[in-house]
């Protein structure tokens, strides 16, 4: 299954997971080199997220297995997955309103020292850290001990970027990265990405933002209603394609000129 | 939220965006403890005017002597609420550790063992209720209200409803009668459970975990972290503390009743809540619990003093806790950006 003998940074087959009587996700497989990115598309309830909460620990597939870096590892919570320096965004951000910038960023990590044997939280490292972190990304926050929820949307979603791109991550999860972005942020973020996989991460971007897409992935993976219906290199598809890949059937029964999506066929 | 203005937080420069923080954003932002700190200085006011023998020195440590046990226990139910929970069962696990310690020491145990197997006891009670409430979901208000009516029956079983008397030779009833430095043995602990309490609360990952875990558990379990030992861990807390409240209370009287402790439990949130602390989690505040719990005590031991009948004592403070979270609401709002 090796291309060219290198190794895949995440290689994931046979992936499934039901929920009552919906087959979420139907023997899925992703595979993913070091520094590639890609789109993991497809339309509502096709099993994106639900395909990289497996990769991120936070759901527990019924079967299939995953291997990082060559080595088969099984997640049975988000904090294995943090282990093997697999991080993720997700798309409700999960920050805490009432903890302060600084500890939204370093939740689950928090730099520590120790009095008397017990743990106490370093503030001033974590404040300064994380001011480091904040401007090193671009991200514009006045204050760290401001807490979450008096911040705007797209603050709140630069929080939660820079605390998955900031802890060396080798494999970076991005569910809706952009969704509630202006466009000078959605420019940061798409930045962002070139960056982290210049250095060699490798980076899941699922988006319905199909121009982002071709801005900067290298690959993209179809899905349809729980399976793979289609990958395709970016540069040997266009967005036209694309949406036909996405919406798959439905949009096949109802046009005529079906003339270039035989791939979509199952 | 606000997605359109975003653009223009992130791109202005932040010098002109923040002001120095005047004394009254500190306290628009502590809201709550303001508020309560004004109708604590209120009600001490209003007793040290209508009665001469409220602002003494006795009186003051008696108050502080007496509120003991509702301070130790409204400490630790504010790690519980915090997190989005409730210990209904501290009442009745004051009780059973209040009859059980006398039942032991009339057995012949040496008094550091009856201390340790009480706290072990409250600590095994705490962690069965949150084995329920964090591995099996059930929801915290259920569990405890089942404890509540559990742990008081077992009480009354073993005491068939007597009280059982403390040797008062015993060196057990110094932790509740003695005086170190001028100053009561059971203030002396409240104090230490406080401080110990405010430290937990506000420096350590522990305290920062219980606030996420109230604000939004899945993205503290998403971190990393064991949300539902956290969870659990709270539970043992209150257990521990209404326990030791339990030993305290028996120390004091020199009994051990299985009818202490009847409706603790809601002189305990009842503090809680005044002091702040949100009852859907995510919000707390030790110094907010402690100015709670003292104003309850203040206007009990106010209301004696001025001969006016004890059972105006929780109208008083049914009322104040009404009143102080109206103003919570309504003055202080601002604080917090609306959702």
């Amino acid at each position: 299954m090796m291309s060219d003998g290198e190794t895949y940074r995440v290689r994931m087959t046979g992936i499934s997971k039901r929920y009552g009587p919906i087959q979420t996700l139907d023997e899925v497989a992703l595979h993913l080199k070091p520094g590639e990115v890609l789109g993991l598309v497809g339309d509502n309830g096709a099993g994106k997220s639900t395909l990289s909460k497996v990769l991120s620990g936070a759901v527990i597939s019924d079967s299939g297995t995953i291997e990082i870096d060559g080595k088969a590892v099984s997640f049975s919570s988000p904090a294995d997955a943090r282990a093997a320096r697999v991080e993720m965004v997700y798309q409700d951000l999960s920050l805490c309103d009432t903890v302060d910038v600084a500890g939204n960023l370093f939740l689950g990590r928090e730099p520590r020292r120790s009095v008397l044997g017990v743990p106490f939280l370093d503030n001033r490292r974590m404040h300064d850290e994380t001011r480091a972190m904040l401007d090193r990304l671009g991200i514009v926050i006045a204050d760290t001990r401001l807490k979450v929820e008096n911040l705007s949307g797209g603050q709140r979603q630069s929080i939660a970027i820079g605390r998955a791109a900031s802890f060396d991550p080798s494999v970076l999860i991005m569910d809706e990265p952009t969704a509630a972005l202006a466009v000078a942020e959605v420019e940061a973020v798409l930045e962002l990405i070139r960056t982290v996989s210049a250095r060699g991460v490798s980076v899941i971007l699922i988006t319905h933002r199909l121009q982002d897409l071709f801005l900067v992935c290298d690959r993209i993976q179809v899905m349809y209603e729980g399976r793979n219906v289609a990958e395709r290199r970016i540069g040997e598809t266009s967005i036209e394609e694309v949406v036909n890949l996405i919406v798959g059937r439905k949009f096949n029964a109802r046009s005529a000129r079906a003339s270039r999506d035989e791939a979509v066929q199952p | 939220m606000n997605a359109t203005s975003s653009s223009a937080d992130m791109a202005a420069p932040p010098s002109s965006r923040v002001r120095k923080k005047s004394w009254k954003d500190v306290a628009l932002a502590n809201g709550s403890v303001v508020s309560i700190a004004l109708f604590f200085v209120a009600v001490c006011a209003v007793f040290s005017l209508i009665t001469g023998s409220f602002l003494t020195t006795p009186n003051l440590l008696n108050i502080v002597r007496q509120s003991a046990p509702l301070l130790i226990v409204a400490a630790a139910m504010t790690f519980v609420i915090t997190t989005g929970g409730i210990d209904l069962s501290v009442g009745s696990v004051l009780a059973l550790a209040a009859t059980l310690s006398a039942v032991l020491l009339q057995a012949g145990l040496p008094w550091p063992l009856v201390v340790v197997a009480m706290l072990a006891l409250g600590a095994a009670i705490g962690a069965l209720q949150g084995f329920f409430i964090a591995y099996e979901r059930i929801p915290a208000f259920i569990v405890t209200l089942a404890g509540l009516s559990v742990i008081r029956g077992v009480a009354l079983l073993i005491t068939g409803g007597y009280s059982i008397p403390v040797e008062p030779t015993s060196l057990f009833v110094s932790i509740g009668r003695a005086w170190f430095l001028g100053v009561p043995v059971p203030a002396l602990l409240a104090l230490a459970v406080l401080m110990v309490a405010y430290l937990a609360f506000n420096q350590t990952p522990f305290g920062r975990y219980v606030t996420g875990i109230g604000a939004n558990t899945e993205a503290v379990r998403r971190a990393g972290v064991d949300t539902r030992f956290m969870t659990l861990f709270v539970y043992i807390l209150s257990g521990m503390a209404a326990a030791s409240a339990g030993i305290i209370l028996a120390a004091r009287l020199g009994s051990g009743s299985s009818n202490s402790g009847q409706g603790f439990e809601l002189d305990v949130i009842a503090a809680v809540v005044l002091g702040g602390t949100s009852l859907f989690g995510g919000r707390g505040t030790i110094i907010g619990t402690v100015l709670g719990a003292l104003t309850v005590a203040v206007i009990g031991n106010g209301l004696i003093l001025a001969h006016m009948s004890p059972f105006l004592t929780p109208i008083v403070t049914g009322t104040i806790i009404l009143i102080a979270i109206w103003l919570n609401f309504r003055l202080f709002k601002g604080a917090v950006r609306s959702r």
